[in-house]
């Protein structure tokens, strides 16, 4: 890898891509990112290998679909998926961990349409789901950091970066949740804004709704 | 001495596929299986008080993917190059949006709207599903019957497993695709996977 024909197709949106995104960003990796408005997703749409984004197209044509296919790839060529097959197992089970709170949240909380309903899953999620999930977070770290920043081992990976940028977008679609989090992620959130690479990234990148 | 103890229930449910790597791979392990009431007692010693859960050596891990993936990749059964991963898991990620769909369905308390959920999932997301992986096999798999690359992996097992449960409830379902349906008669032709198979507990889920 380091080609600059590492083509990421996606929204202009954070959402399901900006994942990737961080960990290049973090690995100071060139690519060429993609970007495109709803209207203009029919165009792209087609070219896609499932009909569906983000994709990742490496410089032989193949196209890579599935957002956390693609973000575990990533990670694993720019040395952000732990030293060994174990750390980078301890590592996917941190990311799938806060994968299962993002689409709780997102499934029955933030889409739902009903209103009453809405209300009723928000404040379930407030005060049993996300404490729950703040609780697992800490007992992992436990068990695999070495580090009082990172998740695991001694150095930044990519769950720190799916749990950071979860943790800001649940942040700003549901800003109550800040009571909620205490200072479990702060050395994190730190961390990460001392990282030059990242914050030069996060300074820079388009401002999305979501 | 096992260094492997996989914690699960008795039933086949998030543990088969792991189940199903140490059976491909020929390797020992300690098959641990709750019943519900010793779950019971057992869940708060736990990590996460969930499972599955991996004991290897002294570490505990949690995630039926992460634990697959780990134990895959042990056994050479994930992909032979970091390219060939990346599409088993993008494999596994497909099938799992399906089972994502499924089990609103299993959980819907009401008759009538389960029906509802279940003809929604059967007439809708399955087929949508089901073309999504079929185009994956025939351009990740060079032209042969696994998912990825022209070997068993993981995402064959991911596969295999799920969708015996579907078949459990529609026989039918794979009728129109015939790579796919080949693919599951592929798997269960592999000489240490039809001993396991035929040894294993029966349950439907």
């Amino acid at each position: 890898m380091g080609s600059c024909d590492l083509k990421l197709y996606y929204f202009n949106l954070q959402a399901r891509g900006e994942l990737i995104r961080l960990i290049l960003a973090a690995a100071d990796r060139t690519y060429e990112d993609i970007r495109f408005d709803i209207n203009q997703w029919s165009e792209y749409k087609p070219k896609m290998i499932l009909g569906q984004c983000p994709v990742l197209e490496l410089t032989d044509g193949t196209q890579i679909p599935q957002s956390m296919a693609i973000a575990r790839y990533v990670a694993r060529e720019t040395g952000l998926a732990g030293i060994n097959n174990l750390e980078a197992a301890k590592i996917d089970a941190v990311v799938d961990t806060q994968r299962d709170i993002n689409e709780t949240f997102y499934g029955k909380v933030f889409f739902e349409q009903d209103e009453i309903r809405k209300a009723e899953e928000l404040e379930k999620f407030l005060n049993e789901t996300l404490v729950k999930h703040v609780e697992n977070l800490g007992k992992l770290k436990k068990a695999y950091s070495q580090n009082e920043s990172y998740f695991v081992g001694n150095k930044l990976s990519w769950a720190d970066l799916f749990v950071f940028q979860s943790i800001k977008a649940l942040l700003k679609a549901i800003p109550q949740v800040k009571g909620k989090l205490g200072d479990q992620f702060k050395q994190l959130i730190d961390a990460i804004h001392s990282n030059e690479k990242l914050k030069a990234y996060l300074d820079s990148r388009p401002k999305t709704d979501f | 001495m096992s260094i492997y103890k996989l914690y699960y229930f008795n039933n086949r449910g998030r543990g088969e596929v792991c189940r199903l790597i140490f059976a491909a791979a020929g390797q020992i392990y300690e098959d641990i299986r709750y019943e519900d009431d010793q779950w019971l007692l057992h869940k708060d010693k736990i990590l996460l008080g969930q499972m599955p859960v991996l004991e290897y050596n002294d570490i505990k891990l949690p995630q039926s993917r992460a634990i697959a993936r780990f134990l895959a990749k042990q056994f050479q059964l994930a992909g032979k190059n970091d390219i060939e991963q990346a599409k088993v898991d993008a494999v596994v990620d497909t099938i799992e949006d399906l089972i994502e769909k499924l089990i609103p369905v299993f959980d819907e308390q009401n008759d009538v709207k389960r029906e509802e959920l279940s003809k929604k999932f059967f007439n809708e997301e399955l087929p949508k599903h089901l073309q999504n992986l079929d185009v994956l096999l025939k351009v990740f798999g060079n032209g042969g019957s696994f998912f990825v690359g022209n070997h068993l992996t993981w995402a064959d097992l991911y596969f295999y497993n799920f969708f015996e449960t579907i078949l459990g409830i529609n026989e039918n379902c794979l009728n129109n695709y015939p790579s796919l349906k080949q693919n599951r008669q592929e798997v269960e032709k592999q000489p240490k996977i039809a001993e396991y198979l035929q040894n294993r507990p029966k349950t439907s889920i």
